[in-house]
């Protein structure tokens, strides 16, 4: 099996232990893994401030590289949402013929990490080993976007050693949305109060999601007000087992 | 003369261009209505017994009281209920069956009674049209045997005779009997409540603050 | 009676942007607590009848698939409407507009001197500033429903399409009544409150001869409206006045009276947690004996033909004001209405009121959204509001571009730079060094940066900021590579 890894401009730039632990969670579950550096960003940002002409650049460039590749592996939601829902209204304004049909092709081979694990590769037990509480919250794209449905626990309850300690504000939104969280930060930090007293209130020693970008605005709350807790992204835990504890891939 | 270009000749021009590329002819608009899927529940699974009790269960969710009957001892129903409340003055409806204007009760045939006059009753007796027992949603058409609307707004408390065979259990089942459709149509589901305070639901607004239903059995 | 520093400005024209108008509300925790405790009453009542209909989903394909035709041929229902309604005795007007539509109104009531109107609850005359254009003409207005009695006798602004005053708690209320109807003893006792309501306006309905409704809906086979309720007013204003005024946007029209089989299913569920809201009334223009003989609609337009011509965007028109969008909102939850200085708030309001502006105003709403998506999954006639406010930022960016003021706006230059920045992996890999040194400045000896410049100052508000990593992914990818080939030879 050989995948090739989109590894999302942030994670890149500010999680590459996240980029770090999904590689050697893959390779040992035997994919052969790829990484174009040609890559950049999958447009999210521009599209979702509005900016459609930067956003389609974005995004055209992210077929061209991966027309290709036999699968592609991305450990972020609201950018696999990015490209099912937005890249085709893109290229149908702003693109052209072939551009749509590289894309409507490609489509299928796309898939958000727990996707690939769960509907690619046929497993839930990754033979993970994460002895600690834990904690999850649904990053909006992940639950209404792309639908992962119970594809994060059917993991999560495979991971040994691992304590579950359910969210009752699961599906509530964060307050992220991206540039939303500092054109509104007031009201983004007012909704991200209402969950972090949530995800205290678990006594979980990690809050963990499918998504970086809701974890470090859950994080850089948690961080400012001394919470005694962390986040991790779940490829992180995924990636831990006895001999390659979750401290290997800092 | 020229042709005026009202406001209303502009909105509908601006309309027609705003959907010029997905409006159909007159001829399709039919088709294209018909076409529409309604992949809904239309016809309830309840029939007899079930459904009555389903209506009589919603009904009294909302604390309408209910009673049942046969048509034999309707009179009867219809005294106990207003013995029950000490009423002696009722309003009715011109078309109501004589046999429910039992005796002993100052019955005020509507004829044109005025607002002051209907204010001053216990309360008013009406057929209804339907009942819809998913709901709980009583239907009036105020037909001569059901009365004019302001009839059933005005006094305190309601009093409806209903059949069995008047009852469906879904809306849908409601609307395939109202044809043609009526001219003037009041779905009552509860007596008045407001929650615009904190949310808490209080009863008894404006209109009958209570809905008494007696339902008669016509389907043996 | 408002705990607000000021009263809110409800006029997309000159009300502030959402973010400042948000501030004060944040700092309301009475107001933000009867704002949530409302939306989450309603949220459960409706998730429980949803979860017991079986059919909800179809319902809700029926419910958009009915709207979106007749939006496609609103032309044709209009005109149909017309010709039944004014065949069974009714009179139709058309408005282009508020102002318009205002003018209509005050003529009708002219023509019998009418000095008082009771009124119905409805949102577009809100929209179209109708009171204080009455008031200003002599007409003395009475609101009926008990949410907009308490928000007319407190000089109140409405925050939310279904329940406006859920933002007033039960001792505001007391206030608000004991000093306007003169009743100093009353408690703050919800029942008593209503019923103080209920005896101040018996009178009002029995004598005012003249009524201004909305409409939930215009059947255009029948000539129909239908009015959907709970308190009992409505009935009351359609079924004793003289003279009935309704006021209806053109989008409000269904195509036929059994297409009220599914909206009504729809309706009640999603704006009231009911399986049938108490009363619905329909009538078809005058009825002989019954109600008022002297019967008039405006239809109102008002920037929605605007909408209507845009393929994405008309969705916003199939809004059958449930207000499930802004009960479900988590910005919503956390701001109430007022911040987003419109009649129409929430999720809906964030598209709809922008677009009946023409996009002149109220561009920032288009913002007000974390693009969470629980709006899209209750809206009964699935408009997929996410997807128009994405529509409706970049139609925004567009303008901004067009404009010298984005030369100063420090979030607008970031993401032009960025979009220069991932346009080539090598200038984004500059970038990323250039970040890292220039975080690094700002990163503190726990490895956090806690405080930031400019548009970064908005993250560190609140939050702190991990600082960069020593290498990114990419770098020890490339190491990783070169590590091995080396090995390998």
């Amino acid at each position: 099996m050989r995948a090739s890894l989109f590894i999302t401009c942030y994670n890149d730039t500010l999680f590459p232990e996240t980029g770090r632990a999904v590689v050697s969670l893959l390779e040992r579950l035997g994919v052969e893994l790829s990484f174009h550096p040609g890559q950049t960003c999958c447009g999210q940002m521009h599209a979702n401030t509005g900016f459609r002409s930067e956003a389609y650049s974005q995004a055209k460039q992210f077929v061209r590289l991966f027309a290709d590749a036999e699968n592609v592996v991305i450990p972020s939601s609201s950018c696999v949402a990015m490209m099912r829902d937005q890249y085709p209204g893109l290229f149908e304004t702003l693109g052209n013929e072939s551009l749509r049909q590289d894309f409507a092709a490609l489509l299928p081979r796309i898939f958000e990490l727990s996707e690939f694990l769960i509907d690619k590769l046929g497993v839930d037990d990754v033979g993970a080993y994460f002895p600690h509480r834990v904690t999850y919250h649904a990053s909006c794209h992940g639950l209404r976007g792309i639908h992962l449905g119970d594809r994060p626990f059917r993991l999560l309850g495979k991971v040994r050693g691992l304590d579950f300690a359910p969210l009752s504000t699961l599906e509530l939104c964060c307050g992220f949305g991206g540039t939303f969280s500092v054109k509104n930060a007031e009201v983004s930090s007012a909704m991200l109060a209402v969950k972090l007293q949530d995800i205290v209130s678990t006594k979980a020693e990690y809050c963990t999601a499918l998504d970086n970008s809701c974890l470090m605005h859950i994080g850089g709350a948690m961080h400012r007000q001394y919470a005694a807790m962390k986040t991790i992204h779940m490829a992180q835990i995924l990636a831990s087992t006895e001999s390659t504890p979750m401290e290997s891939f800092r | 003369m020229t042709v005026a270009n009202t406001t209303r000749e502009q909105v509908l021009d601006r309309i027609r261009k705003a959907t010029s590329s997905v409006a159909t002819g007159p001829s399709q608009l039919n088709e294209q209505y018909t076409a529409i899927p309604r992949p809904y529940v239309r016809k309830g699974a309840l029939h007899g017994a079930a459904k009555q009790a389903l209506l009589m269960e919603r009904l009294r969710d909302y604390e309408a009281e209910v009673a049942e009957s046969t048509q034999d001892n309707l009179g009867q129903a219809i005294g106990s209920m207003l013995a029950a409340r000490d009423a002696g003055v009722l309003a009715v409806p011109g078309g109501v069956p004589p046999a429910w204007k039992i005796p002993q009760v100052d019955w005020r045939i509507d004829q044109g009674l005025s607002n002051a006059e209907i204010e001053k009753v216990d309360g008013v007796l009406t057929g209804a049209f339907c009942a819809i027992a998913d709901s709980g949603t009583i239907v009036l058409h105020h037909t001569s045997c059901e009365g004019r609307r302001a009839l059933t707004l005005l006094p305190d408390w309601h009093l409806c005779i209903l059949f069995a065979s008047q009852v469906v259990e879904t809306l849908p089942e409601y609307f395939e009997r109202a044809r043609p459709a009526p001219k003037l149509v009041t779905w009552i589901s509860g007596p008045s409540a407001t929650a615009d305070i904190e949310m808490t639901r209080i009863k008894g607004v404006h209109g009958p603050r209570q809905l008494s239903v007696i339902l008669v059995n016509d389907e043996e | 009676m408002s705990q607000l520093a000021e009263h809110p400005v409800l006029d997309p024209a000159k009300a502030p942007p959402f973010p400042q108008a948000a501030l004060p509300v944040l700092h309301n925790p009475q107001l933000r607590k009867n704002v949530a405790h409302a939306v989450d009453v309603i949220q459960l009542k409706r998730a429980r009848l949803v979860a017991e209909k079986t059919d909800w989903q179809e319902l809700r394909s029926a419910a958009a698939a009915i709207r979106t035709h007749t939006l496609e041929n609103l032309d044709k229902y209009l005109e149909q409407f017309e010709a039944r309604c004014t065949a069974a005795g009714g009179r139709v007007h058309w408005a282009s507009d508020a102002s318009e539509a205002r003018r209509i109104i005050l003529d009708i009531l002219r023509e019998d001197d009418a000095r008082q109107v009771i009124k119905i609850k409805t949102m577009t005359s809100a929209e179209i500033q109708l009171n204080p254009f009455l008031e200003s003409e002599g007409v003395k207005v009475f609101e009926t429903d008990l949410a907009e009695i308490i928000l007319q006798l407190g000089n109140e602004e409405p925050s939310h399409i279904v329940v406006p005053a859920l933002h007033i708690n039960r001792s505001q209320v007391r206030e608000i009544f004991a000093k306007s109807m003169g009743r100093p003893e009353l408690t703050d006792d919800p029942r008593e409150l209503t019923a103080a309501a209920r005896n101040y306006l018996r009178s009002k309905f029995l004598d005012i001869p003249t009524a201004i409704s909305g409409a939930n809906y215009l059947i255009a086979d029948t000539g129909g409206v239908a009015i959907v309720e709970s308190e009992g007013n409505g009935r009351m204003c359609l079924t004793l006045p003289k003279t009935l005024i309704t006021l209806a946007g053109i989008e409000k029209v269904l195509p036929r009276f059994e297409d009220l089989e599914v909206m009504l299913q729809v309706l009640a569920r999603s704006a009231t947690g009911e399986r049938m809201n108490p009363y619905t009334s329909l009538w078809n223009g005058v009825v002989p004996g019954d109600g008022p003989q002297n019967f008039h609609v405006v239809l109102l337009d008002n920037g929605r033909s605007s909408i209507l011509a845009k393929t994405k965007e008309r969705q916003t028109l199939r809004c059958i004001r449930c207000a499930a969008c802004m009960n479900s909102c988590p910005v919503y939850r956390q701001t109430g209405g007022h911040a987003y200085g419109s009649v129409y708030p929430g999720p809906i309001g964030a598209i709809l009121t922008p677009q009946l502006m023409q996009m002149r105003f109220a561009q920032s709403l288009p913002y007000a959204s974390s693009l969470c998506g629980a709006c899209y999954e209750v809206c009964p006639v699935k408009i997929n509001i996410p997807e128009v406010l994405l529509e409706l930022r970049s139609q925004v960016i567009s303008q901004e571009k067009r404009s010298l003021r984005r030369l100063f706006d420090p979030l607008y230059l970031g993401l032009r730079a960025a979009g220069v920045i991932f346009s080539r992996a090598w200038i984004f890999r500059a970038a990323q060094r250039f970040g890292r040194i220039g975080a690094g400045l700002f990163t503190r000896k726990d490895g956090w940066i806690h405080s930031l410049p400019s548009v970064g100052g908005k993250w560190t508000q609140t939050r702190d900021l991990r600082g960069f990593p020593d290498k990114t992914f990419r770098e020890w990818w490339r190491e990783r590579a070169a590590h091995s080939s080396r090995e390998s030879k």
